[in-house]
């Protein structure tokens, strides 16, 4: 997997998570896609071994962001880095059609991440739509600021609706497209909820080991019995391909 | 066309069971797939995909892998197609060099009939014995239990495909013996090693997270004493495989008396073009040419460029 050295231009706290920017110009980002990424340094650096996933926060069409939580050792050192090296874009990204109507973009914790990009396209491809974000608690509930209108919810109920993400939206009744990110308990209701819309798509949270699907690691198991890849055939998928 | 590799001034080919390999370096199995084809253009010597099996395997459920200090742990459960829509889809592979085949199967018939299916099929240039995967219920690494096992597996795959080079690929545990056995049943070469049984364990939800096979640089000085001693133990090549991430690995694995050497996890986290680059420095700046290397840390002398003696 080729790596591209890229120097951290910004950073800045939402609540809990980070958000890293970097200058990026070789290639096209579509909403939904991710990169792996680590702090520089490789390969003086061999542990942790692997890179992570992220998909885009943002983009536009200078600078690209991805917002992320410091979960374990390999996340710690990226929050710190003012070097990393990140892939080219990689998977697939969410379907836009202006022929589905309004659409609900639903984020479940830092789920929330490929929905500014997400929020960006469908602005610019003139499809009105809705954000609706959950969250643990009120700590990472901060990042909703960087959606002026998103419904909030929290399971704990100290900002917004108490509840989960689709409490927030109360229904999904009358949503043309549906795009969701989160845990996978949170797709699969989100799933359930969207049954009438046209579109459901869902972007899966998985660990990886390679992100160009070499290693199999990533895989979600589909309908049928068999098991596809996050990263070739993902991240974003629609949502009755799954099997949950 | 003039490579990147001729322009270097050094000779990287290495003969390998009768097949010449412009590179030593081979992806190890289940490390490479069609999608990731684009980005690895000259960096390796021979192909080969991951192991196929009679029928389609799903391969495990989820969570497949774990990473570990320098290292990770898989149990993907060769998922692939099977062999039919494998050689369906073969052309994919078919970047100018020769390409192996790795086979699995549960039982020793199923081995001997993958081989027979291979044997006819003109693409298909060495066969390597996947007997050592840690991830499958039947089969696997139980192939490895012994060196009476070994030899009935090789000896039916040998008579199987009989016009090819066969190649086993042989777990860490008993590989001296199992080498010897698999030699003496006619194999052509041995890949040693495949990832290391491991386990891994998630104290949140005190379950077990992984159990599968270790690979990365974690068990690179493993795999390094396991191919110094078959490779003084037959006379046959071996293929090193086991944490190799850069160039000077590869020349240790060359030195501790490999022919070739693959290339498994560290593709996930580097270009492979830049580990043969390394190596490609390495020969250069000592003057020596890739073919020279291998088993020159036994007292024999390497092979200067263009055959001068030291």
């Amino acid at each position: 997997m080729k790596f591209y050295s890229v120097e951290v231009e910004q950073r800045e706290e939402l609540g809990p998570y980070t958000l890293l920017e970097y200058r990026w110009s070789l290639g096209p980002v579509r909403p939904g896609q991710f990169v792996m990424a680590r702090a520089a340094g490789y390969p003086a650096t061999l542990d942790p071994f692997l890179a992570r996933p992220f998909s885009f926060y943002d983009y536009d069409g200078k600078m690209a962001s991805l917002l992320f939580e410091v979960r374990g050792r390999g996340t710690a050192l990226l929050d710190l880095a003012s070097t990393m090296e990140v892939t080219a874009p990689l998977g697939n990204g969410f379907r836009i059609d202006p022929g589905l109507g309004r659409a609900a973009l639903l984020g479940g914790g830092i789920g929330v991440a490929p929905l500014k990009i997400l929020s960006r396209s469908l602005d610019a491809a003139g499809i009105p739509h809705d954000v609706f974000l959950g969250f643990a608690d009120a700590s990472p509930a901060a990042v909703a600021a960087d959606f002026p209108g998103a419904g909030v919810a929290t399971m704990d109920g100290s900002a917004g609706t108490p509840g989960t993400v689709l409490d927030a939206a109360d229904s999904l009744e009358g949503y043309g497209a549906v795009y969701a990110c989160g845990p996978n308990p949170m797709l699969a209701a989100v799933k359930r909820a969207a049954r009438e819309s046209r579109l459901c798509q869902l972007s899966v949270e998985e660990r990886m080991g390679c992100g160009n699907g070499s290693c199999n690691g990533c895989v979600v198991p589909v309908r049928g019995g068999d098991y596809i890849r996050s990263c070739i055939e993902g991240p974003v998928f629609h949502a009755d391909v799954l099997a949950w | 066309m003039v490579g990147r590799n001729q322009k270097a001034g050094v000779d990287l080919a290495v003969e390998l069971c009768g097949l010449r390999l412009r590179t030593p370096l081979i992806p190890a199995s289940g490390t490479l797939s069609k999608e990731a084809l684009g980005e690895v253009g000259g960096v390796y010597g021979a192909m080969l995909p991951k192991t196929t099996t009679p029928a389609a395997r799903a391969g495990n459920p989820p969570p497949r892998i774990a990473e570990t200090p320098a290292g990770m742990v898989n149990s993907i459960g060769l998922q692939n197609p099977g062999v039919e829509a494998f050689l369906q889809g073969l052309d994919a592979f078919d970047l100018g060099i020769p390409i192996f085949v790795s086979v699995a199967g549960d039982t020793i018939e199923e081995f001997s009939q993958l081989c027979g299916t291979l044997a006819g099929e003109a693409r298909v240039s060495a066969v390597e014995l996947n007997l050592s995967c840690p991830n499958v219920e039947c089969g696997g690494l139980a192939f490895c239990a012994g060196p009476a096992s070994v030899e009935e597996v090789v000896a039916a795959c040998r008579a199987a495909v009989p016009g090819k080079p066969i190649i086993a690929k042989l777990t860490n545990e008993g590989v001296l013996e199992n080498a010897r056995a698999a030699e003496s049943a006619g194999v052509d070469g041995l890949t040693v090693i495949n990832t290391l049984p491991a386990l891994t364990i998630d104290v949140r939800t005190r379950k077990v997270l992984v159990r599968g096979g270790l690979s990365g640089p974690a068990i690179k000085p493993v795999a390094l004493r396991a191919v110094y001693d078959v490779s003084g133990a037959v006379n046959i090549p071996v293929i090193g495989s086991g944490g190799v991430v850069s160039g000077t690995d590869v020349a240790e694995f060359m030195l501790a008396g490999a022919t070739a050497v693959q290339v498994g996890t560290a593709s996930f986290v580097r270009d492979p073009q830049e580990i043969l680059d390394e190596f490609t420095d390495y020969l250069k700046e000592n003057s020596l040419n890739a073919a020279g290397l291998t088993g020159a840390i036994r007292g024999g002398r390497p092979v200067l460029a263009g055959g001068r003696d030291i």
